[in-house]
């Protein structure tokens, strides 16, 4: 691993990367990107017809059929720069779809799509100028090495990417990647192979930047490298629309959720104010073979609520006044209370079923 | 949408760009089948069996069966190159390495992909049948051959505008098959009908109900109409003919590959 990357051993010191600041300051954050990046890694936008906050990704109204179900119900999204937005859903939910109508791969059947200001449909060139993808299956090409893979991607785009040759040479550096750079993909490993999809998503510049479950399947160590890409990047001041199944990884990296349901938007806002709309405040963990748990169920049954199963234990979401009246009526039962946690919000959605 | 439009697109010509990269990297290895095929076909069945044979008549005319052949695998290798080309290295494309997948992350849309496929296929067909011609020459070095020589040149432009329509074919069944397991469809249901009702390898004319069938056939054309122009000087209606069937093919045969490979690719459509 080369010295000066991004993915140095060295500059991880068993520090996660921390939960960032909400994304209310992202005019100052637009405003101060130039002192934020260095310049190999960052231009100011030399197209785009959006004031400073305005979002870089505007949807709305995103309506999808597909075999003949309608998957997506009316979504609004938008992601202003220097924000992470973390895309989240059980499966079906419809979250793919919402980012593939997003970066161009389906048409809606109603609503907008703006990048940057650009129509997606009506300016296709100019708008997926601006827009960055990494697919949630590897698609580097087997046929050309590290670099090849880099040069050919950028022959895709128009206008090319300004000072390509030292601009690819940067990125591999950056991304850790300049020892393998005349390696073929296949002779990468899994989390090497997603640092070139994440380069070979930056290298024209984009403005905004999708990651399609970036970590899935990698190892630890490869996955926080991959965080840590995905701070450079919203320190950069791009626009980040994230989707994962891993509920630390969302916690860790989102400025703001969007939970998708059944198509729709069930909540979104900042984590722990999405958590507390869709679960509740408190989730009470109790096993459900300690004695007298059975009076548990009926209580609850009472209030027209039932507990979250997993494995030999029940989940209960519970409001402070819940909470109050649980404490009271269960007295002599032995049970944990916790704040919820994202792996709470997959319970409840799955709980309440398809809408 | 104008879906002819894509075709002068520079995000076709980056597609096909791709192609012609990795090949012209590998062309030792891709040189091979162009020389080597033309030559056994033209050595096995003209030479070996044309001795057998004797004299064949076509069109009034007594010829050897060498002589006979050589337009109809010019014509051969322009169907079976373009064809092979958009089914199966387009479809390891599409299915296997996922390039399309990657290609269509950029500016680049599906249409430019197909095109840039279709483009690749004809292209390479066309290189093929330049081969071709050169292995021709060799024969006619020796005076085995004696063609009408200086009309070859001038058929490139048509047999590349026959290659694209091959191809769009090709491009149909990468649409439609479910796995690699049904590559041997195409080969029953187009290779096999297609290339020997066609008068590639004999003449088919004089047989009642096939004369009729070969009407359609767009390699029928191509066959006949390099075969009168090389072996006569004569350009014909043949070439007409090819000409306006493969531009037909292309009119009905691109918008359903386009509507079904967005199926295909993307579930939608």
């Amino acid at each position: 691993m080369c010295r000066g990357s991004l993915f140095n051993a060295e500059s991880w010191r068993g520090e996660l990367p921390r939960i960032h600041d909400p994304p209310e300051s992202n005019i100052m954050l637009t405003a101060s990107t130039s002192e934020l990046t260095t310049p190999a890694m960052f231009t100011a936008p030399s197209s785009g017809m959006v004031g400073p906050s305005a979002p870089l990704l505007e949807a709305r109204g995103l309506v999808k059929h597909l075999g003949g179900r309608r998957v997506v119900d009316g979504v609004d999204l938008t992601c202003h720069a220097g924000e992470v937005l973390g895309l989240l859903g059980p499966n079906g939910a419809g979250k793919t779809t919402c980012l593939r109508m997003c970066y161009g791969f389906l048409r809606p059947d109603a609503g907008s799509i703006r990048i940057v200001g650009h129509d997606l449909h009506r300016a296709p060139d100019a708008a997926r100028r601006q827009l960055g993808v990494c697919t949630q299956d590897d698609t580097c090409d087997a046929d050309f090495t590290v670099r090849g893979n880099l040069q050919q991607s950028a022959r895709y785009f128009r206008p090319r990417p300004a000072d390509l040759a030292a601009r690819i040479e940067a990125i591999l550096e950056q991304f850790g990647l300049a020892p393998f750079a005349d390696q073929f993909p296949e002779t990468l490993s899994g989390g090497y192979k997603r640092r070139l999809m994440i380069a070979r998503a930056v290298l024209h510049r984009p403005r905004v930047i999708f990651l399609d479950e970036p970590t899935t399947g990698l190892d630890p160590q490869a996955r926080i490298a991959v965080w840590e890409l995905i701070s450079v990047l919203r320190g950069e001041g791009m626009a980040v629309v994230l989707t994962t199944h891993y509920m630390d990884e969302a916690e860790r990296l989102s400025d703001r959720l969007l939970v998708l349901h059944s198509g729709k938007v069930r909540a979104s806002g900042l984590a722990r104010a999405v958590l507390g709309d869709v679960v509740g405040e408190h989730i009470v963990v109790i096993a459900s073979t300690v004695p007298g748990a059975e009076r548990v169920t009926a209580w609850l049954a009472a209030r027209g609520a039932a507990p979250a199963k997993v494995l030999a234990s029940w989940h209960i979401a519970l409001d402070a006044a819940g909470l109050a009246a649980f404490v009271a009526a269960f007295p002599d039962l032995r049970y944990e209370v916790r704040a919820p946690v994202l792996d709470d919000l997959f319970l409840a959605l799955a709980a309440e079923g398809p809408r | 949408m104008n879906l002819f439009a894509p075709a002068f697109a520079w995000q076709s010509r980056a597609v096909l760009g791709r192609h012609v990269r990795v090949h012209l990297r590998k062309w030792h290895t891709a040189l091979l089948p162009p020389v080597c095929e033309p030559l056994i076909m033209l050595l096995a069945f003209g030479v070996g069996l044309g001795r057998q044979m004797g004299e064949l008549t076509w069109q009034g005319l007594s010829l050897d069966y060498l002589t006979y052949l050589a337009p109809g695998v010019l014509a051969y290798a322009v169907f079976m190159t373009s064809f092979f080309q958009s089914l199966f290295s387009a479809y390891i494309r599409m299915h296997f390495q996922k390039s399309w997948e990657g290609q269509l992350t950029t500016q680049v849309r599906l249409e430019h992909v197909i095109w840039g496929e279709a483009l690749w296929a004809a292209g390479m067909g066309t290189a093929y049948a330049a081969m071709v011609c050169v292995v021709l020459l060799g024969f006619g070095g020796i005076g085995w051959l004696d063609l009408y020589w200086w009309w070859l040149p001038v058929a490139i432009p048509l047999l590349f505008v026959c290659a694209l329509a091959f191809s769009a074919i090709g491009l149909l069944f990468t649409a439609l098959l479910p796995s690699m397991d049904h590559m041997s469809l195409p080969f029953f249901l187009v290779i096999m009908p297609i290339g020997f009702v066609s008068s590639t390898f004999f003449p088919m004319n004089e047989i009642p109900v096939v004369s009729v069938i070969l009407q359609a056939n767009p390699l029928h054309h191509l066959c006949e109409g390099l075969r009168w122009l090389l072996l006569t000087g004569t350009p014909t209606w043949h070439l007409a003919a090819a000409l306006g069937l493969s531009l037909l093919m292309l009119a009905i045969l691109i918008p359903i590959d386009m509507r079904l490979l967005r199926r295909r690719v993307f579930g939608d459509g």
